[in-house]
């Protein structure tokens, strides 16, 4: 690309400055769309922006947000996990089985301390994401059929584990030794829900490793060109199986929250909660072909989601018009990411030719 | 400029002070370029230069901003390619565009398929005409082959077979031969020869001066979107092109390395075989029995046919195909092999043969793609990271205004050196090149020749493959010739010759000669 002689200096900056704030704009959409949005149900609504309400809205919005979070690294290797709401809802049924049955031998009942059941309900969700990445990377199963076989398999033994019924008052008791399991979902620290803490803290892990560790660096590198990163010497079975497990992960999260929120386990938990983070993924900018994205993208797209959500509930809006609403959300999230691509690539001859001569560095 | 005046040609399409503009750049500036019927018009100039852009005009793929077209002195609106094929115009780009996942026949007839009662596709006529295009090209293969096996140089064969089969009067070759190896290359030159011989038009587009000095009638030079020389065979030369197209003289470089015979070997290869695949025609190629010695500092050239087994080579030595038998040993000390983690311990890094598939990351920017081989820590470190990848771009030349902007786009020889520095991030023992200036303008290639023969200079050994004579050698300072999976001869540089590689390249006479007799003493062993 030849530079281009600056006859017209004024001229051209004036094009270039405008080029960089176009683009800016397209870029940081989802958080525009999101202070609209913000900005909108504050000016209809007199109650949106009060403290309770936000405390609301942010509980909801942690659920999306955490599976948000773990879906992005799968979706930025090229992939895409389908299992998360059933993964979710059989954390729910594990944790419930482990504190209302227990677990015997010996002829007796036992019943683990809630630490125990936590950690048993993610280590089984932590299987089914090893298996999905199992299937996806050592396999060669196509992301979008593993993961929807394991979101049957899943749910299947969610509903085989209490045989379709639920599992009621997960508060557990002193004399068994298993009380306190409704803090996961109910507790606050310094006026903040816990569930709350737990998306700021998983988000703040996910940017980090996305932007600032190899591994990070490997996933959008597989997500971009899988051949060229084998050919790099990066571990590509290795990096895909810790997304899927990672993403699990997130769901036994969610899983373990929903169920500690309602003091019971469910089946159902969790059903179509995939899609919602798909489309939280999307919105955020993430590229569905992979190797473009980023995980703040995500948490916005499920705020953007939770606030269009909570915010026409409270307008009044019909439940049947939300869907409609959400989903045009959706297509239109879409529709600006090729919008911004296109843009990007008639603006950036001109960023490359300019940049320098700028006398930026 | 223009000395352009035989009487008997007569122009048959014609762009007329055509400009195009991008964003901060003008791609052309005014050009006007004649094309004259039945000749092979050859289109000269570096990347960037604007012979894409025009040509893409010319095929109904973009629109000129200003200026107009001709055919046969007729206004010319080109909208879409379609148009183009309609009035005849075809063209076959550089990049393979072929459908991997469809049948040659398929490929040959996609968007244009053949059908009974407008409904069914009907599969046996298209497979006719396409093995009767293939056969027209000298390359018979079985049409209802899955595209995605072939080799590269196999499907250019099919895509240049699609434009044929339309029927078309002017055809469009964007770099043709930069996938094809000799024979290849030679064969497509008789089916050039055949198609002007019926009539055809050629507008023709390479960078290799020996073949557009070969097939040429008229020639034109582009230089910064702008005509800077027009001529005909009879007054072109190699020096004339290169000084038109680049605005410089043309240097002998040649100021190549031999190398001491008391280096120590660094590589060394001893009886490697690897299992042929079965049932693929066009990657049958397997080894057998290849032995030779690296040497600190040296360049080793591999040169052979298509098919031959060279990018196996290197492919097996960089762990990216399983070995049947044989060792690998650098420095005196087996390396384990079959994984490319392996290799890059053992100090073995490849540049692939295509940078698209194989090297770049096209989402990431030019800092990414550099960094991306190379050791870390736990935490990546940016400014150190932009500190190395500063430095190498500064020793590479790598034109980049801002190592941040994404690696797409830099031009073709760019982004090469970009790849070339992610393999120096590795600090490698052993630099393996598969093709190294493939698809790369002449200033590029002889840049990127400089700084590997700098390279070498300081002590880094390189393997590279190529199937172009000219390069093996402006480059090697020893050549081994591989034919049908074997070592068939070795040359040192004193003894290279065209003929003496050619000859050893080629699956008759290289069985025919005394295994003894072709393999002279060359080399430092």
């Amino acid at each position: 690309m030849s530079s281009v002689t600056p006859t017209q200096p004024r001229a051209k900056r004036f094009a270039l400055a405008s080029a960089r704030v176009v683009l800016l704009l397209l870029r940081a959409r989802a958080i525009l769309v999101l202070l609209l949005l913000l900005f909108l149900f504050s000016a209809l609504v007199p109650e949106f922006l009060t403290a309770n309400n936000l405390s609301i809205l942010t509980k909801h919005v942690a659920i999306a947000a955490l599976l948000a979070v773990g879906m992005t690294f799968v979706v930025l290797t090229g992939g895409i996990d389908l299992s998360v709401g059933s993964i979710a809802g059989l954390g729910g049924m594990v944790a419930g089985y482990l504190l209302t049955q227990g677990v015997s031998f010996g002829g007796a009942t036992h019943y683990p301390p809630v630490a125990i059941v936590v950690l048993l309900t993610i280590c089984a969700c932590l299987l089914v994401g090893a298996l999905n990445g199992w299937l996806v990377a050592k396999a060669g199963v196509a992301p979008f059929i593993a993961t929807l076989g394991t979101l049957y398999i899943a749910r299947g033994a969610a509903l085989l584990i209490s045989n379709g019924k639920t599992f009621p008052n997960l508060g557990g008791a002193e004399s068994r030794g298993n009380a306190g399991f409704p803090a996961f979902g109910q507790s606050f620290l310094w006026h903040v829900p816990t569930p709350v803490w737990m998306m700021v803290a998983l988000f703040a892990v996910a940017w980090v490793v996305a932007t600032k560790t190899p591994f990070g660096r490997h996933v959008y590198a597989i997500g971009g060109n899988e051949r060229a990163a084998r050919l790099a010497g990066i571990r590509v079975a290795q990096v895909k199986i810790t997304t899927y497990v990672f993403s699990a992960f997130c769901a036994a999260l969610v899983g373990l929250i929903i169920a500690a929120q309602l003091e019971a386990a469910h089946p159902a938990t969790g059903e179509s909660f995939e899609l919602n983070a798909i489309a939280a993924v999307v919105l955020g900018g993430t590229s569905l072909m992979g190797g473009r994205g980023s995980v703040t993208g995500s948490l916005i797209g499920a705020f953007v989601i939770g606030v269009l959500a909570d915010g026409l509930v409270m307008l009044g809006v019909s439940e049947f018009w939300q869907i409609v609403i959400k989903g045009v959300v959706i297509v239109l999230a879409v529709g600006l990411d090729q919008l911004q691509t296109r843009l990007q690539a008639r603006i950036l001859p001109y960023l490359t030719t300019a940049s320098i001569e700028e006398g930026h560095s | 400029m223009s000395q352009v005046n035989e009487p008997a040609a007569e122009v048959i399409l014609e762009a007329r002070n055509i400009t195009k503009r991008y964003p901060g750049n003008v791609a052309l500036d005014g050009v006007t370029f004649r094309v004259y019927r039945g000749q092979v018009n050859v289109l000269i100039g570096e990347n960037g230069a604007g012979k894409s852009t025009l040509v893409r005009i010319l095929a109904g793929a973009e629109m000129a901003d200003e200026g107009a077209l001709f055919l046969e002195g007729r206004p010319l609106a080109l909208h879409t390619p379609r148009d183009a094929a309609a009035n005849g115009i075809s063209i076959v780009y550089q990049e393979l565009l072929a459908l991997t996942n469809l049948k040659i026949s398929e490929n040959i007839f996609a968007g244009r398929e053949i059908c009974h009662a407008a409904l069914f596709v009907d599969q046996a006529a298209q497979n006719q005409r396409s093995a009767a295009a293939l056969r027209h090209l000298r390359k018979p293969m079985d049409v209802a082959t899955e595209t995605g096996r072939l080799s590269l140089g196999c499907r250019q064969v099919v895509e240049i077979a699609r434009a044929l089969d339309q029927g078309s009067r002017i055809l469009i070759l964007d770099e043709p031969t930069s996938a094809l190896s000799v024979s290849e290359a030679e064969s497509l030159f008789e089916v050039i020869a055949d198609l002007k011989r019926a009539g055809v038009t050629i507008i023709y587009i390479s960078h290799r001066l020996h073949e557009l000095l070969h097939l040429g009638d008229r020639f034109t030079v582009l230089r910064s979107g702008r005509v800077v020389g027009e001529s005909t065979r009879a007054t072109a030369t190699r020096a004339w092109i290169v000084e038109r197209m680049s605005g410089r003289k043309e240097g002998a470089n040649d100021a190549s390395t031999a190398i001491s015979p008391a280096r120590p070997a660094v590589l060394t290869v001893s009886g490697l075989t690897l299992p042929g695949s079965i049932g693929d025609e066009a990657a049958q190629a397997a080894l057998h029995d290849v032995s030779f010695d690296l040497f600190e500092g040296e360049i080793l050239g591999v040169y052979g046919l298509l098919g031959a087994g060279r990018s196996e080579l290197v492919e097996a030595l960089a762990g990216l195909r399983p070995i049947a038998s044989g060792a690998v040993a650098i420095r005196g000390q087996n390396v384990r092999t079959g994984s490319v983690r392996d290799a890059l311990r053992a100090g073995m890094v490849l540049m692939p043969e295509d940078r698209q598939r194989d090297g770049l990351f096209p989402e990431l920017s030019i800092r990414e793609n550099v960094v991306m081989a190379a050791k870390t820590g736990p935490i990546l470190l940016r400014d150190e990271e932009t500190k190395r990848v500063r430095k190498l771009a500064a020793e590479l030349h790598i034109a980049a205004k801002d190592i941040e902007l994404p690696v797409t786009t830099l031009s073709g020889g760019n982004q090469q050196k970009v790849l070339l520095a992610r393999c120096l991030m590795c600090s490698p023992s052993v630099l393996l090149m598969d093709e190294p200036t493939r698809g790369v303008d002449v200033g590029a290639k002889a840049e990127i020749h400089g700084i590997l023969r700098k390279l070498a200079a300081k002590g880094l050994s390189i393997v590279f493959t190529s199937s172009e004579i000219e390069e093996t050698q402006a480059l090697a300072a020893r050549v081994l010739v591989l034919c049908q999976g074997r070592i068939s001869a070795e040359f040192s540089r004193a003894q290279l010759s065209d003929e003496g590689l050619f000859t050893a390249a080629s699956p008759s006479v290289a069985a025919a000669a005394n295994p003894a007799t072709a393999r002279p003493a060359g080399g430092p062993a």
